[in-house]
């Protein structure tokens, strides 16, 4: 892609990813320098401009999504807060024993206002991504029963980053509603934080008391942030290029022939695209965070070495940690702190006692997260049955606790021990695995089919040389992957124990500073899977 | 206080309610304890807790619980 195609719309799409030589070498030094030399007072409109170029490349005329949802947030923020001011400038002036009715009647008509944006912006969400899918599930319907009737099964174009950007939205109005923020008077601010071009493609999905005030008051460079930056965006990079992007011909090619390979292939195949997927996504974290924080913009953590995981549930509490905090605060907890959740909690204690009672209202609301997290996803039904399946593993580890609890005390086993531990991390991971079978398979139906020949034709027949040159890798591709993954996990586990690379690598003497840097460059050059036919992958997070 | 102790150690014993600061930050109390202690609190105190309350910051010891349970009584 040459400097000059840059300038055209939609003609950017190698952007999307933070490791295209484009943005690395053109986009990303030019905001930089761009920043760097502007005044104080203006850097803040350089983000922003930086911002809304970045969107237009990637995503084209499609940015009239963005700039209309920037609207929408500011006027339903500014609405609410009218609402707010004058309910309590007549509070202030009604009895106290009316307050309680007036107050109500604000309530209330706040409520509808965040009903009302709610509807508005999911509803878009919704119609963008699953139109056609409800309509190809109808047309299936009518087939069913019989109808010589279709109809239509719209094509929609989605901007990228709208499942992000939408949940920021209505976060912001949310808290704005619940009077956690106030409502911001500038649009400006409200763009930039809807905007912000390294996190709009993959998230993280920020809210807005965590990230407007840092990007509005855009700070100069300063020589740690920048190195610490650069540092781990070379770390996501290596994750990215060396390790996922050189397992993706492989995975490609067994789940695009899912009727050709034996079980125990297919399983490897899943294991692999777990790998990836985890490799890709943190990595693409890691460059977020990375610039995030040259510009000096700390924004919250999407991984916490989750393969660390002892049980389903700490999984996701680790993986893409902010969706799972957006659908635990704005669905989970409302839905169990409805009136009728309440009550069904008190009764559910009194007959089923302190652990499976509340896990009745617990157990209808975590069902209703992971019924969303599975369409957010997509709109086929693998990515539903794979919500679901999340639903019932981690409904299945809570009713179970007790009885296992039980069961350790009665044959004298201590859980605590490591051997026990790293068995239950195998055992989340085999899980995981499963689920992202599911998650990859082009279909449900294919994705029980590949599940099908694990259990009954697990074996590794045809697994030699000549299948490998079927699959576009090689023994060499799996030692760089090998020792790649050596690496990160030996910089996971000394995170785990709390250490902190990056203030370690710091305190040592320059030369041996710039030797480490040199290193991981070179590491990422030599190994990276560039070369002749590599087509770039684009971050697998970038389509939800 | 030692009602509130009471419930808490009704919902999840064995932790040291009067000293714990970090009940929600270090996992002690899962997100199924707090449906519990909320259901709890209601009836105890006559006092409706809505979810934008259910922050870490309200919950990680006994003592932040009791404030935002005084709080709340005194908002309805």
């Amino acid at each position: 892609m040459d400097l000059a195609s840059l300038l055209l719309a939609e003609s950017g799409s190698e952007m999307t990813s933070f490791f295209s030589l484009t943005f690395l070498f053109v986009f990303l030094p030019v905001c930089l320098i761009v920043y760097a030399a502007v005044p104080k007072a203006a850097k803040k409109y350089i983000l922003l401009l930086a911002s809304f170029v970045f969107f237009w490349l990637v995503s084209g005329v499609l940015i009239i999504y963005l700039i209309l949802t920037v609207i929408s947030v500011f006027l339903f923020g500014k609405w609410l807060d009218n609402i707010q001011t004058k309910m309590r400038s007549e509070l202030a002036k009604t009895e106290k024993e009316k307050r309680k009715a007036l107050k109500q009647q604000y309530v209330k008509k706040q409520r509808a206002v965040l009903l009302f944006a709610v509807i508005l912006h999911i509803g878009l969400l919704l119609a963008l991504k699953y139109s056609g899918f409800f309509a190809e599930n109808f047309n299936s319907l009518l087939w069913i029963l019989n109808t010589p009737l279709k109809i239509p099964v719209p094509k929609l174009m989605m901007p990228i980053g709208i499942s992000f950007f939408t949940l920021q939205a209505v976060s912001y109005i949310t808290d704005v509603y619940h009077g956690l923020i106030k409502a911001d008077r500038s649009i400006l601010r409200i763009a930039l934080f809807m905007s912000f071009f390294p996190q709009i493609v993959e998230g993280p999905i920020c809210r807005y008391s965590q990230t407007a005030d840092q990007l509005w008051n855009a700070e100069q460079i300063k020589y740690k942030n920048l190195t610490y930056g650069l540092q781990r965006i070379l770390y996501g990079m290596m994750k990215k290029i060396v390790i996922a992007d050189r397992l993706d011909p492989m995975i490609k090619a067994i789940f695009d022939e899912p009727n050709t390979y034996h079980g125990g292939i297919i399983f490897l195949g899943a294991v692999f695209y777990t790998v990836q997927l985890y490799m890709d996504f943190s990595g693409s974290m890691d460059a977020v965070m990375g610039i995030a924080e040259i510009f000096g913009v700390k924004m919250p953590e999407n991984f916490q070495r989750p393969f660390f995981s002892k049980s389903v549930s700490e999984f996701w509490k680790r993986w893409h940690i902010t969706l799972g905090t957006w659908f635990k605060d704005y669905i989970f907890y409302p839905v169990t702190s409805t009136k009728k959740m309440k009550n069904l909690t008190s009764s559910a204690r009194k007959k089923l006692g302190n652990h499976y009672g509340p896990l009745v209202a617990g157990g209808i609301a975590l069902f209703c997260v992971w019924l969303c997290n599975g369409l957010w996803h997509g709109s086929d039904w693998n990515y539903i049955f794979f919500g679901l399946y999340h639903f019932v593993m981690i409904l299945a580890g809570n009713m179970i606790a007790p009885l296992s609890g039980k069961f350790f005390k009665k044959v004298g086993l201590d859980p605590n021990k490591t051997v026990y531990r790293v068995f239950q991390m195998i055992r989340t991971a085999l899980f995981v695995v499963v689920g992202e079978l599911f998650f990859r398979a082009k279909g449900l139906d294919v994705g029980f089919g590949l599940f099908g020949r694990i259990v009954t034709d697990y074996s590794f027949d045809g697994l030699n040389n000549e299948l490998l040159k079927k699959l576009t890798i090689d023994v060499q591709d799996f030692i760089i992957i090998g020792i790649t993954l050596l690496i990160v996990f030996a910089v996971s586990l000394l995170n785990e124990k709390g250490v902190c690379i990056r203030d370690v690598i710091a305190k040592k003497n320059i030369a041996l500073r710039w030797c480490i840097f040199y290193a991981l460059i070179m590491f990422i050059v030599i190994f990276g899977a560039y070369g002749f036919g590599y087509i770039p992958v684009d971050p697998m997070y970038a389509n939800f | 206080m030692e009602r509130l102790i009471e419930i808490l150690e009704d919902i999840k014993p064995d932790v040291d309610y009067s000293s714990c600061e970090t009940l929600i930050d270090s996992h002690i109390l899962e997100s199924l304890d707090i449906i519990s202690l909320i259901a709890e609190l209601e009836d105890e105190y006559d006092i409706t807790i809505p979810a934008i309350e259910i922050i870490p910051d309200n919950f990680n010891s006994a003592e932040r619980i009791m404030k935002m349970i005084e709080r709340l009584q005194e908002e309805y």
